[in-house]
């Protein structure tokens, strides 16, 4: 090798080095010049993450960006709000990450079950104890959504917007069962699997064996996953009640009646590709997915209905997003200015025509007006529960998933898999 | 590399002899090195030693919060951990059923590819066109091919009809763990062809011709002359693979999500579900160090199972 001139070799080596250095860099946007008395006199940013946009669907961003945004803007000069859209997958681990590095926005949207671990990791103020109208807000709220920010003593946020889960019944499924109405009871749902046996059409798909998905098994079945003070799973998930209710499911996946999505199979036919492609009769799902077949799927106009109630009546799984404020903003007055805005009905209003269900209790029938398809999720919510509000959440999915997969694959009996999860789940309780 | 030495040698001995002084040390070389290490140790060195230390904590994320000392609580954890073991034991299949078609498909392609030919640019191309296509792509795309409705049950039941097409391939651990070394070995097989293309260069040919005068048949001086000739890269290509085997992540965390129930888990997407979906970062973190060990052990091995014994016989 020839030898390059001694100067040549230090410029390389200073650039490599450079580069170098900025690659390790974070390479992320500095947060805003912040003005320390957080008076909003000065002009100052609020950061907002949420997951309004995902999937695409521009609807409620669009809402946000061009008018709630602007409005909350207008009412207070020199406050600007910067709104990021994360995508949901993406959201959690974002905001974990965020946390450890200390870089996270004034205001985020969380979804409910997120906020125990983050409470826990003391990185939300407490909106109970720094909200002197704390009590007003909420009172107005509904209660079983409220409850999602309860942690140790105190309210870490207030409901933002909420849904749960009801039964969706391709119309053309109902035609081959012979029938005019969904499944209304637990009766109704295994007799239309029988109907359809023959159509090539799978009675039931879900994606997964979580909270969220057997829960409103369960409670209609009227069993609960622990009692009511969170001491004991045992003896509570183990119950008859449940061994009926799951075994219930088993006995149909058997059949091949209900689709292999369930445990897990990533290779089984989507529930929102499969209901309306007419491999699924029925799913249980958010008020979401209208807008998303209405691009996917024009012309496919699905029935909704009430989850079929079994011995403990029809009860959903309530789901949604709180509205949290970070320890690092340093504009807490407005921050909490904006939250005190999402509360009002303008906001919540705003919001409904996109799929997004109001959590003031006030605005339940206004919002049946303005969208009157979404009535039945509206009813649901009336019984709809919450899981458990324990840190684990997602400890407490992954357990339910790996002790009820054997049972539906009959590797072990109903009860025993319900035993096992319950012992599983009691390690994770407050003592 | 001798040859260098000896000058380098040469001139010092002179240098000494004219001009009695300390040896130099030359700089060059280190100016070379310097921004690598320095890369290394910000970017990897670092994050490395923070990872190990996590390791023996209950550690807690935000940096206000009080860790707790565990000692060696996480290994012992690991270790009676079912779903460790079930995470191990994919990832060991994993690097079994990926490595031995790798090396020998690769070097097929190679030998094939080797033979001249006015196409043999482009076949070269199409072969290592998988190992740059993005692994998040071929993933969603494999996921799809064995799906219930994908092409692999059809192709299996109405082109070769050798199932019923009814395979779920990615709702049971071995068959989703087969479908994963799939998109591996697929994805993988151009970069030890280009590597065995490279090593199959250096073969001398005159050994070849002399082999062919001796009477010797493809397969005798494939055996006899060729293999020992490329034993360096072959021993190269099974230790990097090996290694590669066990960093699989996203194949998996795309096609079956470690699913169903964790059955298809392997060291990395679980020791992921442990960090960052249980925030549990000392116990994930313990997993790495385990994986980081199982990983140096076997490649001390496998370095010494290919030692080059005929050193410098082989020109």
């Amino acid at each position: 090798m020839k030898r390059l001139p001694r100067s040549a070799l230090a410029l390389a080596a200073t650039v490599t080095a450079m580069l170098a250095v900025t690659a390790c860099s974070s390479g992320g946007d500095s947060p805003p010049a912040a003005d320390q008395d957080g008076s909003t006199s000065e002009n100052i940013t609020l950061t907002f993450w949420g997951s309004y946009g995902n999937g695409g669907h521009s609807a409620q961003q669009d809402v946000l960006n061009n008018e709630l945004i602007p409005a909350f803007e207008a009412e207070h000069p020199g406050v600007t709000v910067e709104y990021v859209d994360i995508p949901y997958d993406d959201l959690l681990q974002k905001l974990t990450t965020s946390s450890a590095a200390d870089e996270l926005p004034d205001i985020v949207r969380a979804d409910l079950g997120w906020v125990p671990r983050f409470a826990d990791l003391g990185v939300l103020v407490p909106l109970s104890d720094v909200m002197p109208d704390w009590d007003e807000l909420a009172d107005a709220v509904f209660p079983g959504v409220l409850a999602t920010n309860y942690y140790d003593g105190k309210y870490y946020g207030l409901p933002l917007n909420t849904n749960t889960r009801v039964l969706i019944t391709n119309p053309a499924a109902l035609e081959a069962a012979g029938r005019d109405a969904p499944p209304s009871t637990f009766d109704e749902f295994v007799a239309m699997g029988e109907a359809l046996e023959g159509t090539g059409i799978t009675l039931f798909a879900d994606g997964g064996l979580g909270a969220w998905n057997v829960m409103p098994w369960i409670w209609s079945g009227g069993g609960d996953i622990t009692d009511a003070e969170l001491t004991t799973s045992s003896g509570v998930l183990d119950s008859d009640a449940n061994v009926a209710t799951i075994e219930m499911l088993v006995d149909l996946y058997r059949a091949e009646k209900i689709s292999s999505g369930i445990i897990g199979n990533e290779g089984a036919v989507s529930t929102s590709e499969g209901l309306p492609g007419g491999n699924y009769a029925t799913i249980l799902d958010g008020p979401w997915m209208t807008s998303i077949w209405s691009e996917q799927f024009p012309g496919f106009e699905p029935v909704f209905s009430p989850v079929p109630a079994g011995p403990g009546g029809s009860v959903s799984v309530v789901g949604g997003e709180d509205i949290v404020l970070t320890t690092a903003s340093e504009h807490q007055e407005a921050a909490l200015d904006f939250i005190r805005f999402t509360q009002t009905e303008k906001f919540q209003m705003a919001l409904v025509p996109t799929g997004q269900l109001t959590v003031i209790k006030a605005l339940g029938d206004k919002q049946i007006e303005i969208a009157p398809e979404l009535e039945v999720f509206t009813r649901q919510l009336e019984t709809a529960k919450n899981r458990l509000a324990i840190t684990q959440g997602a400890e407490v999915d992954a357990i339910l998933n790996a002790e009820l997969t054997p049972a539906f694959e009959g590797k072990v009996s109903v009860r025993e898999a319900l035993q096992n999860a319950a012992a599983r789940i009691d390690e994770l309780l407050p003592r | 590399m001798t040859l260098q030495d000896t000058k380098v040698r040469e001139a010092a001995s002179h240098e000494a002899a004219s001009r009695p002084r300390r040896r130099r040390v030359p700089l060059t070389p280190y100016l070379f090195l310097a921004p690598g290490l320095a890369l290394f140790a910000v970017c990897v060195l670092y994050p490395i030693t923070q990872a190990v230390r996590m390791s023996f904590y209950d550690w807690k994320i935000v940096a206000s919060a009080t860790s707790e000392f565990l000692g060696l609580d996480n290994y012992a954890r690991a270790l009676e951990d079912p779903q460790f073991w079930v995470a191990l034991g994919n990832t060991g299949f994993y690097a079994v059923a990926t490595l031995v078609p790798q090396v020998v498909l690769g070097l097929a392609v190679a030998l094939l590819l080797h033979k001249r030919s006015p196409a043999q640019p482009l076949y070269r191309v199409l072969y290592y066109l998988p190992v740059v296509t993005s692994w998040v792509v071929v993933s969603l795309l494999f996921r799809f091919l064995f799906a219930d409705a994908g092409l692999v049950n059809f192709a299996l039941s109405e082109v070769v009809p050798v199932t019923d097409g009814q395979i779920s391939w990615l709702a049971d651990r071995w068959t989703g763990m087969v479908a994963i070394s799939a998109l591996g070995v697929w994805k993988g097989i151009g970069w030890s062809m280009m590597i065995f293309l490279a090593a199959l260069q250096g073969v001398p040919t005159s050994l070849l011709e002399a082999a062919t005068v001796d009477g010797a048949s493809r397969w005798q001086r494939f055996r006899a002359v060729t293999l020992p000739a490329i034993r360096a890269a072959l021993g190269f290509v099974t230790i990097m693979l090996v290694i590669g085997s066990f960093n699989v992540f996203i194949s998996v965390y795309l096609m079956t999500g470690g699913g169903p129930a964790g059955r298809t888990d392997v060291l990395l997407t679980y020791m992921y579900h442990q960090a960052f979906g249980n925030l549990d970062f000392g116990y994930g973190s313990a997993i790495a160090v385990i994986l980081t060990a199982i990983v140096l052990v076997l490649s001390l091995v496998q370095l010494r199972l290919f030692r080059d014994r005929d050193a410098g016989q082989v020109p």
